[in-house]
């Protein structure tokens, strides 16, 4: 078994390096990359000094050859591919350096870092709440398979899983964050400009007139940290509740799915004719098995650090990892988009393992060899 | 006609001794897109102490539902006993309420299945399973129950028992399997064990130490009954003294081993008999068998439910239901044909 897990932590490096040799050299090979946005800067740069005088474009727009090879060398693109790709993951490994973003100068582990308490934050509250509801929700659904109970949550369930996590995002902001119908919960952003400063925030949210007043400067602090809560609870409810929807119907069915097929075993059978109460038999003998399937799924727990949907995040204006990885995508920002792919790479493998582990822990017939 | 030494021939001749468990006229329905399907129909037979009283009749003859009706195991929805009494101790299980049928079960009836490999939690390991079946009837600390349990895995076979507590069912092979299942059923000491094809998912050589196993144990506990469920005349020749021969939810023959393999009845045993491999007939000759099969149960036919496939039927058969006529032997037969012996 040590020695299957052992393996396994091998097997993730050739993985790793081809995975992130292909994007590498794609980011090699694909047009418009960082050489050609500066040609095209210093291009528009000249057209602008120029002010549209004729003469100056038919000198312009080439780029003196010493500055060249300066922007090539700057960009590692003056040796071959495999050379390059080399220093990128020699730098990476031994120095911790995935270089700098193009656009910004800023490092790239210090930019995806930054994001980090946004992606956990809406990363780990959806996957608790997730599993939270989901699987009391499918243990319920399974008890009271067919009855009204369960037909009206499949419904919800169903329509949940059918509408896109950001289509649904739009749909909260126009009914309870516009104005027009409801006005509960701000239109986006992960918190109040003024978070720092609350609770004058609270001031302004919900009109309470001089609050620091009453409360004096001991209370204020207290006081502070209770605003703050509310005011980041405010901000996440419709983006989680987005987060949540999509993975909340699989969970669901899978539980109630895995429930009743387990009640259905011969081994039930024999709990109860040795006696048991019907709820030891559920929620012993069938709920143990049933929650195998669930339980490996935790594993992937891991990926809340680097989660973040671009779309989600769009729509409601929140600055996470999956707008960073959108934007470093179509703005040929190759250091980033190699530093997030590789870190997803590596918590997608590691949580993969954890994940086998789980199986083993929990499901004595699990033996890997 | 009067032959019949074993004191347990059939109720009648010895209506004396006292029946450990009477079903009577059990009825059990099951509700089907087809309609209610009828699976027991007034079923009526008496196990009585010490005796091993074989159940046989073909897949969906209802003998395995009639061992669950007794252990209320029915699965409900779709099935529910409609009709009938199933005394044990002067109280009719079928009335019981359920903390009280609790009580019955793995404590003084018990039952083991067909499946070993599945009937035992996969996700627990043997000596839990075993001990809890304990634990759930009796006061006695954990510790306790842990030396019951390996005293009974020792009981039934199992080798290094202390050792093999923790292990788990899939670490067992299919006979330890079943082992495990008549501990764990046998721990409590109870009146009454129900074996619902026990040994049909195993080997033969495993089979007879299974049934060897069963009878050793039984014979350890003054007046406990067996009641063997299979479709194996064989196993029923070697293990029981009693015979209870079903088809289409009905009892259609009862009698003792030796009136039912002697001296057969109801045509359907007999096609039964004949079906059976026989070393002293020639080689070439091919295996009899009924013909046609057991027809679904809302398929039934209106009168006799053999009489699709019986060979001596006559036109009564299939309009009138036959009654269950007594020989003079005791022997019990629901076949027109024995009318005019009454």
């Amino acid at each position: 078994m040590t020695a299957y897990f052992i393996r396994r932590l091998l097997l993730m490096i050739p993985t790793f390096l081809g995975v992130t040799m292909i994007a590498f050299m794609i980011t090699r090979f694909l047009p418009g990359g960082p050489l050609e946005q500066e040609l095209m800067r210093f291009r528009m740069a000249q057209a602008e000094s120029g002010g549209g005088g004729s003469s100056m474009t038919q000198a312009g727009g080439e780029l003196p050859q010493e500055a060249l090879d300066e922007l090539k060398k700057a960009f590692d693109l003056d040796k071959p591919a495999p050379v390059a790709y080399k220093n990128w993951l020699t730098r990476m490994i031994f120095d911790l350096d995935m270089g700098n973003s193009y656009k910004t100068r800023e490092k790239v582990w210090d930019a995806i870092s930054a994001r980090f308490p946004i992606s956990i934050f809406f990363g780990l509250t959806g996957f608790v709440l997730a599993y939270g509801v989901s699987v009391p929700l499918g243990i319920a659904k399974a008890i009271r398979h067919s009855s009204r109970f369960d037909f009206i949550s499949s419904a919800l369930v169903f329509i949940g899983y059918s509408i896109p996590g950001w289509a649904m995002g739009a749909l909260l902001l126009v009914f309870f964050a516009s104005g027009q119908h409801l006005d509960w919960f701000p239109l986006g952003g992960f918190e109040s400009n003024s978070y720092d400063d609350l609770p004058s925030i609270v001031k302004k949210w919900e009109d309470i007139d001089d609050v620091s007043d009453d409360f004096g400067s001991f209370d204020r602090e207290k006081m502070s940290l209770v605003s703050k809560v509310v005011d980041r609870i405010q901000y996440s409810v419709l983006p989680v509740f987005c987060y949540m929807i999509g993975s909340f119907a699989t969970l669901t069915v899978l539980m109630k799915n895995s429930l009743m097929d387990n009640v259905g075993q011969d081994y039930v059978r024999t709990a109860f004719a040795k006696g048991l109460s019907p709820r030891r038999v559920i929620f012993y003998h069938a709920l143990r098995n049933s929650l195998i399937p669930i339980a490996t799924g935790l594993g992937h727990a891991l990926s809340v650090i680097m989660a973040g949907s671009y779309l989600i995040e769009k729509v409601f204006n929140i600055k996470g990892i999956g707008l960073l990885g959108f934007n470093a995508i179509v703005g040929y920002d190759y250091p980033l988009v190699m530093g997030i792919l590789s870190i997803n790479i590596m918590l997608m493998l590691f949580g993969n393992i954890l994940s086998d582990f789980l199986y083993a822990l929990i499901d004595p017939r699990v033996r890997f060899e | 006609m009067t032959t019949i030494e074993t004191p347990q021939a059939s109720p009648t001749t010895d209506a004396e001794k006292q029946a450990l468990l009477s079903v009577r006229d059990l009825g059990v329905s099951f509700r089907t897109e087809g309609g209610e399907a009828r699976a027991v129909d007034g079923v009526s037979f008496d196990l009585f102490p010490g005796e091993v009283l074989g159940i046989v009749g073909e897949s969906g003859s209802g003998k395995s539902v009639t061992s669950l009706a007794i252990m209320r195991l029915i699965p409900d929805p779709p099935g529910k006993i409609v009709s009938g009494q199933i005394m044990y101790g002067g109280e009719d299980i079928v009335q019981k309420s359920y903390p009280d049928m609790r009580d019955v079960r793995g404590n003084k009836i018990a039952m083991i299945f067909q499946e070993p490999m599945t009937a035992l939690n996969p996700v627990f390991t043997v000596g839990m399973q075993v001990m809890e079946t304990i634990l759930t009837h009796e006061k006695v600390s954990k510790s306790e129950a842990r030396d019951r349990a390996v005293e009974m895995l020792e009981k039934v076979g199992i080798p290094e028992a202390r050792k093999r507590l923790k292990d788990y069912p899939h670490q067992f092979s299919g006979g330890m399997r079943q082992r495990v299942m008549i501990a764990l059923a046998l721990v409590c000491h109870p009146n009454i064990l129900i074996a619902d094809e026990p040994t049909t998912a195993l080997d033969v050589t495993t089979q007879a130490q299974i049934l060897e196993l069963m009878l050793d144990l039984k014979s350890q506990k003054e007046d406990s009954s067996i009641i063997l469920i299979t479709h194996d005349l064989a196993v029923v020749a070697e293990t029981c003294q009693r015979v209870i021969v079903m088809y289409g939810g009905k009892i259609q023959e009862v009698g003792t081993v030796e009136q039912i393999f002697t001296d057969p009845k109801h045509p359907y045993t007999k096609g039964l008999l004949a079906s059976l491999p026989s070393t002293s007939e020639a080689k070439q000759k091919r295996l009899y068998t009924i013909p046609g099969n057991v027809p679904a149960l809302h398929e039934m036919p209106e009168g006799c439910k053999f009489c699709t496939r019986c060979s001596e039927v006559v036109d009564r058969c299939h309009s009138e239901e036959p009654p269950v006529h007594q020989l003079d032997s005791g022997q019990l037969v629901r076949c027109h044909l024995f009318e005019e012996e009454k």
